[in-house]
């Protein structure tokens, strides 16, 4: 996948592009609005990846110059405007998801693959399986080793997302805006209660080690043993 | 005036020669020539200058007869010479025609020109002190609005370098200086209180944010000295030291913020009820790992214009502390009522005196500051319901705490 990213910081730069290409994917930079416009304009991206406040030009302009052509490539704002109204503005120029500076990779490379995939139209899923953890989407039936296994609303929803990027370190924020839609940082365990309430049911059948937290950043769904 | 005094002048002598002119026509006519000639020359010149050519020279108080004078009532200014000190002078007058021949009669005007130019004089003498006492006042008047403000930008120095309980003077004047003193003044009160709440609440953020900086500190000199194996962990503990420095400083952020209405809410119209239950759902499993029991009744639906994620973050602020302190094996109730939503539990509660206090900055009532938490979620949450036009109260839930929330 082909990214451009358009963002003045030198340090974020280099950790955004070390990131993004040990993912595979081929990352493009402007450290300037006009030079970001150009190459927006100029070439064809899968992802944009647009810092709130750059020079020379806004970073929020440059998103409404770029909408202005038709071009809708999506678009994720970077932003240390932590502010909900600063992520309303953001989403209202035309963002298509808004994070918040200092961030971590794993959170960004989530999103981005999340906007990425909406480009094109894979086939709707109707099942999920990671490792021999099976979701049936429609009828919401769920089983671990052949074994059913009965979830409450949100922990389905929780466990879905986590299904939906295994192997990947999910941070709390994002669990927490995928399950309950509420953006805001609950500095709380409400996460947590929950995953340990998925996690015990995965003991009972023996799997307990199957979510894993990453300390300081999230929990990863793990593929296989 | 002196147009008019001029007017009045000319009208004055042009009565006075016309009457002189009807006075020797009359003459003219019932006297004979002999007597005319005496009346003539015995003419008093106060009231009038009289020559009459007679056949042979003139007679009268002059001993010229200027030509071409026009006839009365028409008349003409012409100068003269006398022996007299005022060596020349200026007089009006005109011709009339007698039964003896032409009559010249004339008054002086210079006289009354002396006395408009008297008064000219002393007009111009009371203009000129009147604008040099003017003058003089305003200059002295000047002087003490100037020393005013010269007060003024001494004492904004003194302010400027930090003297900020420095007032201006106001004086019982109330004059518009006065006014300006009073309005500076009350800016100054203002800034005062905002400053004094910074300060007071600078200590608690410096142990606030000093706390968890020294731990990365010190996590991270001892990082070279870490085994491989052990690097992932000790970074991880150093992340969340950050994120939690990161979130401290967010929330005073937003408190600022919201506080001094900065924030632009999105209100759009939210069930209270909706509200609640999704509290509910949110914190259920919470209490549950605390072996609480979570109770949620509502009745009687009531829609408040809100910004759904902030409102919402108030409620979960305060439901979450409900759960974090009521203690084990406790119940928590919300209970929603029309326009009412009350958070209660069983726990130990708030003593009376304190209750006041949590709604301040960075203030907690555990003194060694243990339990994590960046100490403003209650400020947050009651600048949050102040900008919905909503109260909160605490109460007494005996045993607990009762916290009251009531939308207008």
């Amino acid at each position: 996948m082909k990214i451009l990213l358009v963002e003045d910081d030198a340090t974020t730069t280099e950790y955004v592009v070390k990131g993004f290409t040990e993912q595979g994917h081929n990352i493009e930079t402007a450290s300037d609005g006009h030079q970001g416009l150009l190459l927006a304009t100029s070439m064809s991206y899968d992802l944009i990846v647009l810092d709130r406040m750059l020079p020379q030009l806004d970073g929020l302009k440059l998103l409404a110059a770029l909408r202005a052509t038709g071009d809708q490539t999506p678009v994720l704002i970077l932003s240390a405007l932590s502010h909900v109204d600063e992520r309303v503005k953001g989403l209202r120029a035309g963002g298509d998801d808004y994070m918040t500076k200092p961030f971590a990779f794993s959170e960004l490379l989530v999103r981005a693959e999340k906007l990425m995939q909406r480009g094109n139209s894979l086939p709707a899923h109707t099942e999920l399986s990671v490792g021999n953890l099976v979701m049936e989407l429609l009828t919401r039936k769920v089983t671990l080793g052949g074994t059913e296994i009965l979830l409450q609303p949100k922990e389905f929803q929780l466990l879905k997302y986590l299904m939906e990027h295994p192997n990947q370190v999910i941070s709390r924020t994002l669990l927490f805006e995928a399950v309950w839609d509420y953006h805001f940082d609950p500095r709380t365990n409400v996460i947590d209660v929950h995953i340990a309430k998925l996690r015990r049911k995965f003991e009972e059948l023996g799997f307990g080690e199957l979510i894993e937290t990453v300390r300081g950043a999230g929990y990863r769904l793990r593929q296989g043993h | 005036m002196y147009r008019q005094l001029n007017n009045e002048q000319e009208l004055q002598t042009n009565q006075h020669l016309a009457a002189e002119k009807a006075r020797y026509q009359q003459m003219a006519l019932t006297l004979d020539r002999r007597s005319f000639a005496t009346q003539i020359r015995t003419a008093d010149p106060k009231t009038a200058l009289v020559v009459w050519r007679s056949s042979l020279d003139l007679i009268g108080a002059l001993s010229m007869m200027p030509d071409d004078m026009p006839m009365l009532p028409e008349t003409r200014d012409f100068p003269i010479l006398t022996g007299g000190p005022d060596k020349l002078h200026i007089l009006t007058g005109g011709m009339v025609l007698t039964r003896y021949g032409p009559v010249l009669i004339a008054t002086r005007t210079d006289q009354l020109g002396t006395l408009i130019d008297r008064f000219v004089n002393a007009a111009i003498t009371a203009l000129m002190l009147t604008i040099v006492l003017t003058l003089a006042l305003g200059y002295l008047f000047s002087k003490a609005i100037l020393r005013r403000l010269v007060q003024y930008n001494r004492l904004s120095r003194r302010i400027e370098k930090g003297e900020y309980s420095t007032r201006l003077p106001v004086s019982w004047r109330q004059d518009e200086f006065d006014m300006l003193a009073g309005k500076f003044n009350r800016v100054l009160d203002t800034l005062e209180n905002n400053l004094n709440a910074v300060r007071g609440a600078t200590d608690n953020i410096a142990h606030d944010l000093r706390t968890p900086l020294s731990h990365l500190r010190i996590g991270l000199e001892q990082l070279p000295q870490k085994r491989p194996e052990e690097l992932d962990e000790a970074c991880a503990i150093l992340t969340e030291e950050l994120d939690h420095c990161l979130a401290t400083f967010d929330a005073m952020l937003s408190l600022t913020r919201i506080e001094e209405g900065q924030q632009t809410l999105e209100l759009q119209p939210l069930s209270l009820q909706q509200l609640c239950s999704d509290l509910y759902e949110m914190a259920e499993a919470m209490a549950e790992l605390n072996e609480q029991q979570l109770v949620l009744k509502t009745d009687e639906d009531f829609t408040v214009m809100a910004d759904k994620y902030l409102l919402f973050q108030a409620f979960f602020n305060l439901v979450d502390n409900a759960i974090k302190y009521a203690g084990e094996g406790a119940k928590v109730s919300i209970v929603q009522q029309g326009n009412q939503v009350t958070i209660s539990d069983n726990g130990p509660g708030i003593p009376a005196e304190d209750r006041d206090k949590v709604f301040d900055r960075l203030v907690r009532l555990d003194p060694s500051r243990h339990n994590k938490g960046t100490g403003l979620g209650l400020s947050l949450v009651k600048a949050i319901l102040q900008r919905h036009n909503a109260t909160i109260t605490l109460g007494d839930n005996q045993p607990g705490l009762i916290i009251t929330i009531t939308f207008s």
